[in-house]
């Protein structure tokens, strides 16, 4: 199947979503072309193995709409049959773009996908990873956009081969007045073996220096749940879950998290998982490898001293 | 300046979702989706800020309209409905198709969203518009400041960015950065006297086609026969062994 995956460029490399649908494009042997969209200079992109070209925007406008339309050219010019992109921003304003001009439906959220002859199937994960949920694509394109961690990142190499190219504005170009920038410090959720997250059950904002200290002794990064990010505890960038961030740290460690379904579907595929929660019944038993019933303003203040 | 604002009628989300042939069962009372009211809140300060008219749109089952009702009673002035077999377990890209053309009959200058339905949560449909209607798309906004010219700040993977409203677009509003109102007793009782149109498929241009096939949904309870504790005040040993074994620390 012809593809073109959309990638996205992060601290000057290829982002951890466009890598992981590299992986799964080459698992698939399919033929496909990666078209990067990002803002940064000169990022090392580029590969000896496949075609790379970099639709270089400016930070100083949202001018995706336009970069949409190269893409549709693109997508019809090579008869392109399956698109893949990230669950991101960027991922999902592009798709949502190129799927009218293509009157091709995107498929969201897919966690997988398996072709056979011209037959597509995605699996979209529902009941907060309990179900999956297969649905064939029957249109002439295909829009996939696949939720991140939903496979390994590839290790390609990469390199300076690719070619850069301009975007012809359109007039949905809106312009941007104030850029800023989130200082990111410590191990970012993404891509830290260990991450800790909080949840109501920390009982007050001033608590979560616990969870700052225990953090810092195991090298870890933080997450939190809805309930404290809508409580203004912690940034929404920290919130793991359906509407938030999707984890696959070695270790998760959920202090006083009751467990639903729309945050279990960002951590359960954690390699191990440890929940500390004072109800014997929460939900978040059902899947942790290691459940402590009890306070958690007793046992981790205990856990940082003894670390 | 004319504003429509998309609400989606859901099943009660503290329910579980059940699905019959993949698609997901609709009772006869739905609610608005929670996601729905930052992009109604956003949508009452323009009314305040421009004097506006504010048409909820609505594509879905109606049932006893208690969603459509909750909207309105927020402040918004009409509803604009939808329900159609044909629209039954629709795609996105069916779903914008039908939005867009309700938001040209409320003649909308600016139309506004959640960023994703809560039991659909594709994440598309506000783009899909804007596409649709060919304007600017302002997607993942965080935050409105109205004291003078229209600013809004949006979401970014590296922080955020601000731009100036353009005088027609699409936004897309997230769970953060307005507060929903509560409607007061006065917006309740008013709410009921609003006008709720109902559309008819035949007058608006439909185009988009479903496009996915039903194949089954797969259990796979992943319920980990993990073991438990209770805390007698020494667990944090339990923890530390177990990090030491899977060579965590
Ligand atoms: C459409 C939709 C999308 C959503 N998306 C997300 C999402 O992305 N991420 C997300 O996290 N949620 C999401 N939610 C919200 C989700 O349903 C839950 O409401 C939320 O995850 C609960 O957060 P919590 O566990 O912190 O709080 P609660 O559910 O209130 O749980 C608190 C837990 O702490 C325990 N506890 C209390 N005190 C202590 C103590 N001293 N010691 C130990 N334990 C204690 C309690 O027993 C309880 O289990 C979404 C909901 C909807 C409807």
């Amino acid at each position: 199947m012809k593809s073109l995956i959309i990638g996205e460029v992060s601290n000057g490399t290829l982002s951890s979503g466009t890598l992981e649908i590299i992986t799964k494009a080459q698992e698939n042997n399919l033929d496909f072309k990666l078209v990067v969209i990002g803002t940064e200079n000169n990022p090392k992109i580029g590969s000896d193995t496949f075609e790379v070209i970099y639709v270089h925007l400016s930070p100083d406008e949202l001018s995706l709409s336009s970069a949409a339309d190269t893409l549709v050219d693109a997508i019809k010019t090579d008869s392109i049959e399956l698109v893949l992109a990230s669950s991101t921003y960027v991922g999902r304003d592009i798709s949502g773009f190129l799927s009218v001009d293509l009157n091709s439906s995107p498929v969201a959220n897919v966690i997988n996908f398996e072709i056979n002859g011209s037959t597509l199937t995605t699996t979209n994960s529902i009941d907060g990873g309990e179900s999956e949920y297969f649905t064939n694509v029957t249109s002439d394109v295909k829009i996939l956009i696949i939720r991140p961690k939903s496979f390994e990142a590839s290790d390609v190499t990469l390199s300076e081969n690719y070619t850069t190219s301009s975007v012809e504005k359109n007039d949905l170009t809106v312009n941007v007045f104030d850029v800023f920038i989130e200082e990111k410090t410590g191990p970012q959720l993404e891509d830290s073996k260990i991450v800790i997250s909080a949840g109501r059950g920390m009982v007050d904002v001033g608590n979560l220096k616990y969870i700052e200290e225990l953090a810092g002794k195991l090298n870890a990064a933080i997450g939190g749940t809805r309930a404290i990010v809508d409580a203004g505890w912690m940034p929404y960038s920290q919130q793991v879950g359906q509407t938030g961030k999707t984890v696959k740290p070695d270790v998760y460690i959920a202090c006083g998290i009751s467990g639903a379904t729309q945050h279990q579907v960002g951590m359960k595929d954690s390699k191990y998982i440890i929940a500390i929660n004072k109800d014997e019944e929460a939900p978040i038993f059902q899947i942790a490898d290691l459940g402590i019933v009890g306070d958690t303003l007793n046992i981790i203040p205990k856990l940082i001293e003894n670390l | 300046m004319k504003i429509a604002v998309c609400a989606k009628q859901i099943p009660d989300p503290a329910i579980s979702v059940t699905y019959t042939d993949g698609k997901i069962v609709r009772p006869d009372e739905q609610v608005l989706d929670d996601t729905d009211r930052y992009g109604i809140e956003v949508a009452l300060q323009l009314k305040e800020k421009y004097d506006a008219e504010v048409t909820v749109i609505s594509m879905g089952k109606l049932g006893t309209q208690k969603g459509i009702q909750q909207a309105l009673q927020m402040g918004a002035d009409k509803a604009l409905v939808i329900e159609d077999p044909a629209l039954e377990n629709s795609n996105s890209l069916m779903t914008s198709n039908i939005l867009s053309g309700m938001a040209k009959l409320a003649q909308a200058d600016v139309v506004i969203f959640g960023t994703e339905s809560s039991d659909g949560y594709s994440g598309v449909v506000p783009q899909q518009v804007s596409r649709y209607l060919g304007l600017p798309c302002i997607s993942y906004v965080k935050g409105i400041d109205i004291s003078e010219e229209t600013e809004l700040t949006r979401q970014t993977i590296a922080g955020s960015e601000k731009v100036i409203m353009p005088n027609k677009c699409v936004i897309s509003v997230t769970a953060s950065g307005v507060e929903p109102r509560y409607p007061n007793f006065k917006d309740i009782m008013a709410a009921k006297s609003k006008e709720v149109e109902i559309v008819e498929l035949s007058s608006l241009e439909f185009t988009a086609e479903q496009n996915q096939e039903f194949v089954e949904i797969k259990s796979i309870s992943s319920n980990k026969s993990g073991e438990k504790h209770i805390d007698e005040g020494d667990s944090f040993n339990l923890i530390i062994e177990r990090l030491k074994e899977i060579k965590a620390i």
